[in-house]
């Protein structure tokens, strides 16, 4: 099976990073192939991270990343409103309980201040208490910064990838780049479903970014990978804090992050531990979140975690092995771009980094402005949190919007239908669109129902059916 | 909006035996609403001999044991609406109630929750490893091997020995699969000594007790598990396709969360507390559905 095509642009990796460089690509005349791997996007780093949207105060000032970031942060409401993604700025509190995160503190204060951090404040110890009383009590300061916020990541980034397929950029899913070369000029990008001949490469390959570089070009900056572990907690927990809520520690260890996310539920994590990129979980890593958990908030009831997952971390270094604390961009060659190993904040900056790529390659190829760019997306219109007036009119319209599938979330089978319309072709990526699953029984009383939904509309048996594409049947084929 | 004096939520031995006690007790505006399609709550799905004796004398399987509750009720005039979630209920007595084709706001005086567990899944444990297909909960097991006819796997490991972990061992012996073992981290058995004899002992089904599941292996399909002994702290590999897991069932109050203690709101059966005898919670449900249908007349 061998074919050639032709585009201006091939982008690597459908991560966020891909989705939202395909996306800005678009915003000029210039053909755009997104090419990925697996059967869906958003399934690596861009799945499994913190969720937060931050302020900008935690880099050096004067770097790309401090001016990205609050950038990106002060566009995020408009960038959400165009995606139709829910955002929720609800502020976060880094707290310190001691002498030694008291002074990393200032030194953020004082670094966001000089980033342009808008409205950050160091609150006294009773001052954070009272704004958010759940904390564990003896709080010595806490960096209060009202512009951070949080979103469900792969929400953001299938939304980019909707609105980059809308704007005519070419998805090619469950297809692998294995080599590029360089043929007169242009780039000859070989996967296992045929070539692809263009004038430029965009190289957003996640954990194989450096990988995916070094196919044609050596790269200065190799990834080591470790690993970090998260709690889901039930959205009845209580009492469930206001804010995103980061934990400076007295002692060496980084803190976790405790996000109330928009789906109601509490994100906690990560700790930091070696690993490899295959997403498992690790006990003590898993323990050590806990514990920090504890500390932060002690009468949060740990009974009610539902689900704990896995990341995996990219960490750009050096021949020497030293480590790179600034975004790695890479340009080897003309046309030729790479992210290596974008890790936070990748997701607050996923559109800003996307049109900064875009811009230099519009430059690179002389392309034109596309004035026929549409940046607005509708997501899947849902019943959660609707009026009784709005949600009978969806009805009435519409009658599988009456039929809940998944009683946690809330989820009709109208969603679920939209989801599979767009695309969707597992039971996790059903989840990914419409949001199945995620709550507290964890799909044990709508996997079932999914199953012959999937079976029926993609026409295959319930045993083709997957989890999260091939190898992860979810009936059992005998000895196969 | 619709009105009606008595709503109960669930339509399980619960839910069916307080309407019918209720109506009994003379009132006559009720209305059952459950989100599943079939009457009956979980005991569809049980397909096992061991409900009846106290209530009826005699030893039903499940879908028998929900027939006999459907027929007192046919001579009733107790409305039942199937395929109906009740999606939220407000402190000012109205309920929300969602299915194929409607959404209605309904009024109601009294409300008896009768909605029944929830299983706790693999998730609530501090259990590492990869979350690869091939790991169900017990309950969903139930439903997908004996309403759906589904085959789950080939050679199953079964997390948690109370009467759910031991009913479903027996199942998947009976569906001719290889079940490797039973772990449980107590002593000995969770659930009760009939459920012991008639499922483990009888297929000689191993029980291994003081083990737990500390890891779990595999990346498409689940390839085993590490599983630990909690004595010595030893730690053993066991090859399995398929993990099960009955680790108890929680109470689902989720609906009434915040208005537990409303004078209009009863909790009936399994939603009040987890009861192991249908016949418990049936009892515990006439007497709330007499005392609540004799307080609407
Ligand atoms: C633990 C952790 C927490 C984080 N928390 C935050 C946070 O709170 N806030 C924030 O702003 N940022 C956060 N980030 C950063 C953010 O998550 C990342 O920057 C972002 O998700 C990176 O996306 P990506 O597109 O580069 O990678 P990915 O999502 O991994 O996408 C790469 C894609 O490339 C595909 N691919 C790889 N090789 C090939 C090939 N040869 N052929 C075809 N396809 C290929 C992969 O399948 C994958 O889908 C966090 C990161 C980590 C690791
Ligand atoms: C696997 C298993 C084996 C058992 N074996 C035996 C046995 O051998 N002998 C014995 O005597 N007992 C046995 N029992 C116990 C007995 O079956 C239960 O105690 C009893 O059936 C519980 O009835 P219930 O009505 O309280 O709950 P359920 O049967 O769970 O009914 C609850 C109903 O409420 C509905 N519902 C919940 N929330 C909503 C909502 N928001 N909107 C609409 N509908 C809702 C659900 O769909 C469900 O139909 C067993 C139980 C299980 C789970």
């Amino acid at each position: 099976m061998f074919s050639e095509r032709r585009y201006d642009i091939v982008v690597i990796g459908a991560g966020l990073l891909g989705c939202f460089a395909a996306r800005n690509l678009r915003r000029w005349k210039v053909s755009v192939a997104l090419i990925e791997e697996r059967e869906d996007v958003c399934t690596g780093i861009s799945r499994a991270n913190t969720a937060i949207i931050y302020s900008g105060y935690d880099h050096k000032p004067g770097t790309l990343k401090a001016k990205m970031t609050v950038q990106a942060n002060a566009r995020m409401d408009q960038l959400c409103r165009e995606l139709d993604v829910p955002f929720s700025r609800c502020g976060s509190l880094m707290v310190s309980y001691g002498e030694k995160a008291d002074a990393i503190l200032k030194q953020k204060l004082h670094s966001g201040i000089q980033n342009g951090v808008p409205g950050l404040r160091l609150l006294s110890g009773p001052e954070a208490e009272q704004m958010e009383p759940a904390l564990a009590h003896g709080v010595r300061s806490a960096l209060y910064a009202p512009t951070a916020g949080t979103l469900n990541p792969w929400a953001l980034g299938i939304a980019a990838f909707e609105n980059a397929c809308q704007n005519s950029a070419d998805a090619f899913l469950k297809t692998t780049v294995l080599d590029i070369s360089a043929v007169c000029g242009d780039y000859c990008v070989k996967t296992d479903r045929g070539n692809f001949l263009c004038r430029a490469v965009v190289n957003c390959a996640g954990l194989a970014s450096d990988r995916v570089q070094k196919l044609l070009f050596p790269s200065p900056v190799s990834l080591s990978i470790n690993a970090g572990d998260y709690l889901i907690l039930d959205k009845t927990s209580r009492p469930m804090p206001r804010y995103i809520l980061q934990y400076e520690p007295e002692e060496d260890d980084k803190g976790i992050s405790v996000v109330p996310t928009v789906e109601g539920s509490l994100l906690v994590g990560p700790s930091e531990r070696d690993g490899r990129p295959d997403y498992a979980t690790d006990t003590e890593g898993l323990s050590f979140v806990r514990r920090q958990l504890r500390e932060l908030l002690p009468d949060l009831r740990v009974d009610s975690v539902i689900r704990s997952f896995a990341a995996a971390r990219p960490n750009p270094q050096r021949p020497d092995g030293s480590s790179i604390g600034s975004f790695v961009i890479e340009h080897p060659a003309h046309a030729f771009w790479s992210l290596i190993g974008i890790k936070t904040p990748g997701l607050t900056c996923a559109d800003e980094l996307g049109l900064y790529l875009a811009e230099k390659i519009a430059a690179e190829l002389d392309a034109d402005e596309n004035t026929a760019f549409a940046p607005r997306r509708n997501g899947i219109p849902g019943v959660r949190g609707l009026e009784f007036a709005q949600r009978k009119e969806l009805v009435q319209k519409n009658a599988d919007y009456g039929e809940i599938l998944c009683p946690c979330e809330e989820v009709t089978k109208a969603e679920v239908l939209e989801a599979i319309r767009r695309g969707a072709c597992t039971v996790d990526a059903v989840k990914r669109r419409v949001g199945t699953g995620m709550g507290r029984c964890q799909g044990a009383r709508c996997q079932q129902k999914i199953i012959a939904i999937l079976s029926q509309e993609l026409g295959i048996p319930e045993s083709a059916v997957t989890k999260d594409g091939k190898g992860t049947e979810i009936l059992y084929h005998g000895a196969s | 909006m619709e009105q009606v004096k008595l709503l109960i939520v669930g339509a399980g031995a619960a839910g069916l035996s307080a309407a019918m006690s209720a109506w009994d007790a003379g009132c006559r505006d009720i209305l059952i609403a459950d989100r599943s399609s079939i009457p009956g709550g979980v005991l569809p799905r049980c397909i096992h001999a061991g409900f009846g004796l106290t209530a009826f004398g005699e030893e039903l399987c499940g879908p028998e044991y929900a027939e006999r509750l459907l027929a007192g009720l046919v001579s009733t005039g107790v409305r039942l609406s199937l395929g109906t979630e009740v999606l939220s209920v407000s402190r000012g007595k109205t309920a929300l109630l969602s299915c194929r084709g409607c959404v209605s706001l309904l009024h109601f005086e009294h409300l008896i929750l009768a909605s029944g567990c929830r299983e706790k899944g693999i998730g609530a444990l501090p259990v590492a490893g990869t979350r690869p297909a091939g790991i169900f909960t017990a309950g969903q097991a139930q439903e997908m091997i004996n309403l759906r006819h589904q085959d789950l796997g080939g050679e199953v490991l079964i997390l948690g020995s109370g009467d759910l972990g031991m009913i479903i061992a027996r199942r998947f012996v009976l569906e001719g699969k290889h079940v490797i073992a039973v772990l449980e981290q107590a002593d000995t058995f969770g659930g009760m000594a009939r459920n012991y004899r008639r499922c483990i002992e009888a297929y000689q089904i191993p029980l291994r007790c003081r083990m737990t599941v500390g890891k779990i292996h595999g990346q498409g399909r689940i390839s085993g598990v590490t599983a630990v002994h909690l004595d010595s702290g030893e730690q053993e590999f066991i090859a399995c396709d398929t993990l099960v897991t009955a680790l108890g069932l929680i109470s689902e109050r989720t609906l009434v969360q915040g208005l537990e203690s409303s004078p209009w709101l009863s909790l009936a059966g399994n939603c009040s507390r987890v009861y192991d005898m249908v016949d418990s919670a049936v009892s515990q449900a006439q007497h709330i559905g007499r005392e609540v249908g004799a307080s609407l007349l």
